[in-house]
């Protein structure tokens, strides 16, 4: 009998659930306002056979964006905003997004910045949590777009981790899709000022 | 005879009630501002351009929704849309939605190759070999860049910048599945509505404003700190319509009993009510049949001035009682006869007068010519054929009436001394003076008469929205589509110019949506080069097999384009054929400065088939023409008037004459002094004075020393100065002044006419 009411309870409190569920996985979480670490990204592109694998390095500063340095196959940089999206590669290839013009774009670099921190209650204004915590203090979430000009872009969204965020897989609408492996996370060294300029920027 | 004449009258009129029925159950009275507006003489297409931006803006209502934060404006918006939905007000929302930008970007898909901004031209043909493949790498690797097409299609991400440089054509951007836009310290939602009735079918019960008033009164209930601005035609018109019938029953009802009231005064008996009544009623509705037959729709401002009209018709039938007074009824058929030759002349100075009106190329005014004619020649007739046959009774002389037509024997006349000369010189001088301070203004601004909150919330939305002006455009033509696109281009290239210095903030053109042909041949030749090499050099890079995606075969075609929904955007401005030409329209974007309209105009120079069109320039030079032209009809009329009064009265014509013309002079003078501007309208009011003013002159002659002639000059003034009195208050500034130049014109007139009376004994030579 109580088994039943807790069962009762239960589906009645879906929401209440996926809320606390966010909250367990936020308790799991660091807190890190300067997170750094090596990234392994793998692209499945329509159109290529193999999925497209780059490498590289990547600084995120709470409030003010992330560096995404790729070192191979080639070296380019991205540096995302709130305010901008800027891309530069050797060769002279570059280009520019002012976010202040175009809000859309202001939508998707808070998404990757929260997706790469972790930031699960800007997350969970454009998506609904769906996910379970696992053993030795791990999570795994499936975010499903609610917010319609996200939902154009993605049709999902998977993020696992512990203490941080170590994969995140992006489903697009188009069928392509991103998976990126988070390595070496670490907290230190804080961002030095060449860093700093960028994110100034 | 008058027997006969009476029931061949009373057949018409019988005729006309049938025919009033019908229109009041089926016509709807017209309530657009812009048949006011001339015709385009010297350019009919320039006419068609306007009609086509005027007939597909008429139906939008566009309205910024706002807040002090983008949730806040976000609620103020939900809280709008579900107020106008809820309203039953015949509107739709406009599908300016995600989904329309969806289907647009899937029709243009099979032509993306030949749809480039002129920045990615410029680069596609300096970049190196090295740097495309870069740029197309560098996008591939990116994490998750979002793509509009299949990364074959569009290798180097060229067609999100494409469809960026479209959208910059608007200043709102979609934002959660919302229009949005920042400025004037809120953050804004936008929300556009179309009607779903023709605006010229909107009536004065102002379905549109009410259900927009009741959205606001949400918002600002709802949301601390929300706004809501609204503009569009329909707005406009409903205000328009609501002012019109407003004035016309407050002008036709203020009249209409003051004209009871002074009968009432002098006659003391029910009979003159009735029949002065019904020669009013017969007029008015023979004025109204005769001009819903000539005219398609009637418009509401030719009921306005309209309604003055029964200050004037009622002077005949003054006339007849006024002689009739005191007399036996048994002479009534021979006073009538006695009358009607003075009546007559009266009756066609009027008629020619108000016709005169209708030589302006202002279908409004031509309208009101023909409307003011037929119902004077409406109560005339009325009068003459039906006054003597129900006036069978006794009407004894009242006291009132005496004390008028005594009046008229102490009334100052001015002769040879020196008292008349210092009193005329010293108006002349005062005249002179007033002359000397009158401007003239041939503003567009005297059509119209939109409520200031309204001006308001356009200029708020116009500001904000950077919305194009419906009244500036240029004007393209060519032999073919081809060539008018290609003409199009070229001026772009020069306005580009005026863009980036920021005289101005874009424009609107077909070819934006729409390249040439020859534009879109090189244009795909160009990408297919860049991108063969990029496909090329990618597939070296990770090794793949890589295939460049199939385009379509042709060109995009207007036929294609206009033909489907994405069209829309600018069937507007594309006006296809007009006579042997292909017309479009190009727009401009945030034209809120004056001062670029001159640089504006010489961006056309030199360029074949394009014209610069500035219709509020165009209307104000109009106006001003044609308040020349009557001015000197005006001129005219007085020395034609002079001639038909010299035909009859011989040497004592002047004495009729001299009260108008003078009267005219001093009106204007009194315009000067009070700051009012010389317009075509009060020129044209002075033409109606000439042809009313005369008629006391003309009485006063016809029978000299009678009282009784007196009396109907004197109630006629005082019921003409009545309803050209309340025109004067008309919100429309064309009718204010168009009543205030009457206004005056006439009591000058009637206290100048007596002073010019002949002596008892002089009899007519």
């Amino acid at each position: 009998m109580r088994r039943l009411l807790t069962l009762l309870w239960l589906l009645l409190c879906t929401p209440a659930l996926a809320a606390d569920l966010a909250a367990d996985v936020r308790a799991r979480l660091v807190d890190a306002p300067v997170l750094r670490g090596s990234f392994e990204q793998q692209k499945t592109v329509a159109g290529f056979k193999k999925p497209l694998v780059s490498r590289g390095d990547f600084l995120v500063v709470r409030d003010q964006g992330v560096l995404w340095n790729t070192r191979s196959p080639f070296a380019s940089s991205l540096t995302v905003t709130r305010k901008s999206l800027r891309a530069e590669q050797e060769g002279g290839a570059a280009y520019q997004l002012e976010s202040t013009r175009e809000p859309a774009l202001t939508a998707v670099n808070e998404l990757l910045l929260a997706l790469v921190s972790g930031d699960l209650s800007v997350l969970a204004t454009r998506f609904r949590l769906e996910g379970e915590l696992v053993a030795k203090g791990g999570w795994k979430l499936t975010l499903i777009p609610t917010d319609a000009s996200v939902s154009r872009l993605f049709r999902r969204v998977r993020l696992e981790g512990d203490t941080f965020v170590r994969q995140v897989e992006l489903e697009e609408v188009r069928g392509d899709s991103t998976r990126i492996l988070f390595d070496q996370l670490a907290q230190t060294p804080p961002p030095g000022p060449a860093e700093l300029e960028r994110l100034g920027k | 005879m008058g027997s006969r004449l009476a029931i061949l009258w009373a057949v018409l009129v019988l005729a006309v009630g049938m025919h009033q029925v019908s229109f009041w159950r089926s016509t709807r009275l017209d309530t657009d501002v812009l048949a006011l507006l001339p015709e385009d003489e010297q350019a009919p297409e320039v006419g068609a351009a306007t009609r086509r931006l005027a007939d597909e803006a008429g139906r939008e209502l566009v309205l910024l929704v706002g807040g002090p934060d983008w949730p806040a404006a976000q609620r103020a918006a939900e809280v709008a849309a579900r107020a106008l939905s809820d309203s039953g007000a015949p509107l739709e929302p406009s599908a300016l939605d995600a989904s329309a930008l969806e289907d647009a970007v899937a029709f243009y898909l099979p032509y993306r190759d030949r749809l480039l901004t002129p920045g990615q031209r410029e680069w596609l043909a300096r970049a190196s070999e090295k740097e495309l493949e870069a740029t197309a790498l560098m996008k591939l690797y990116q994490p998750a860049g979002p793509r509009l097409t299949a990364w074959n299609a569009d290798p180097l991400g060229l067609w999100p910048d494409w469809w960026a440089a479209r959208a910059a054509e608007s200043v709102a951007r979609p934002r959660e599945g919302r229009l949005w836009l920042s400025g004037e310290g809120r953050e804004w939602v936008l929300l556009s509505y179309r009607g779903t009735v023709s605006s010229f079918a909107l009536g004065e019960q102002g379905a549109v404003s009410a259900a927009v008033a009741r959205a606001r009164a949400a918002v600002l209930s709802a949301v601390p700190g929300g706004r809501l601005v609204a503009a569009g035609v329909p707005l406009y018109v409903e205000a328009a319509a609501a002012q019109a019938s407003w004035e016309m029953s407050t002008i036709g009802l203020g009249s209409l009993l003051a004209v009871l009231l002074l009968v009432w005064l002098t006659f003391r008996s029910v009979r003159p009510i009735v029949l002065i009544g019904v020669s009013l009623l017969v007029g008015s509705a023979i004025a109204l049949s005769v001009t819903a037959l000539l005219f398609e729709r009637v418009h509401l401002l030719t009921l306005v001035f309209g309604a003055t009209l029964v200050g004037v018709a009622e002077d005949y039938g003054f006339h007849y009682f006024a002689a009739r007074t005191g007399r036996p009824a048994s002479e009534r058929r021979s006073l009538m006869r006695s009358l009607l030759p003075g009546m007559a002349l009266a009756l066609l100075t009027s008629v020619v007068a108000y016709l005169a009106l209708g030589l302006a190329p202002f279908p409004g005014l031509r309208q009101m010519a023909v409307f003011a004619s037929a119902g004077l020649l409406g109560a005339f007739l009325t009068v003459v054929c039906w006054f003597p046959l129900a006036d069978y009774g006794e009407l004894p002389v009242t006291r009132f009436a005496e004390r008028v037509s005594t009046a008229l024997g102490r009334w100052p006349r001015f002769g040879l001394g020196l008292r008349s000369g210092l009193v005329l010189g010293g108006l002349l001088v005062l005249t002179a003076g007033g002359l000397w301070r009158l401007q003239s203004r041939d503003d567009l601004r005297q059509l119209q008469n939109a409520p200031a909150a309204l001006v308001a919330d356009q200029r708020e939305l116009g500001r904000l929205l950077a919305l194009p002006s419906p009244a500036q455009f240029f004007l393209v033509e060519g032999a073919d589509a081809e060539q008018t696109l290609v003409r199009e281009s070229a001026l772009k290239q020069r306005l580009d110019a005026l863009v980036a210095e920021g005289a101005l903030a874009g424009y609107r053109a077909v070819s934006d949506w729409l390249p040439p042909a020859e534009q879109q041949r090189a244009d795909q030749a160009l990408s297919a080069r860049a991108e063969q090499t990029v496909l090329a050099a990618v597939a070296t890079a990770t090794g793949e097999e890589l295939q460049r995606a199939a385009f379509a075969a042709g060109t995009l075609t207007p036929e294609q384009l206009l033909s489907s929904p994405v069209g829309r955007a600018v069937r507007q401005q594309w006006l296809g054929q007009v006579g042997d030409r292909q017309l479009s329209v190009l727009m401009l974007n945030g034209l809120n400065d004056a001062s670029v309209l001159p640089r504006l105009a010489r961006a056309a120079d030199g360029l074949q088939g394009v014209r610069w069109v500035d219709k509020t320039e165009e209307v104000s030079r109009l106006l001003g023409r044609y308040r020349r032209v009557m001015t000197g009809l005006l001129v005219a009329g007085y020395a034609a008037v002079l001639v038909l009064l010299a035909l009859r009265f011989r040497r004592q014509a002047l004495r009729a004459w001299v009260p108008s013309a003078l009267g005219s002079l001093v009106t204007l003078g009194v315009l000067g002094w009070m700051g009012e501007p010389l317009q075509l309208f009060t020129v044209l009011g002075l033409v109606v004075l000439l042809g009313m003013g005369v008629d006391y002159g003309i009485f006063l002659l016809e029978h000299p020393g009678d009282d009784s002639t007196w009396l109907a000059v004197a109630l006629a003034g005082v019921s003409t100065f009545l309803s050209f009195g309340l025109l004067a208050l008309s919100a429309t500034p064309a009718l204010r002044s168009f009543g205030l130049t009457m206004l005056v014109g006439e009591v000058t007139i009637w206290m100048l006419t007596p002073c010019f009376r002949p002596l008892p004994h002089q009899e007519r030579t």
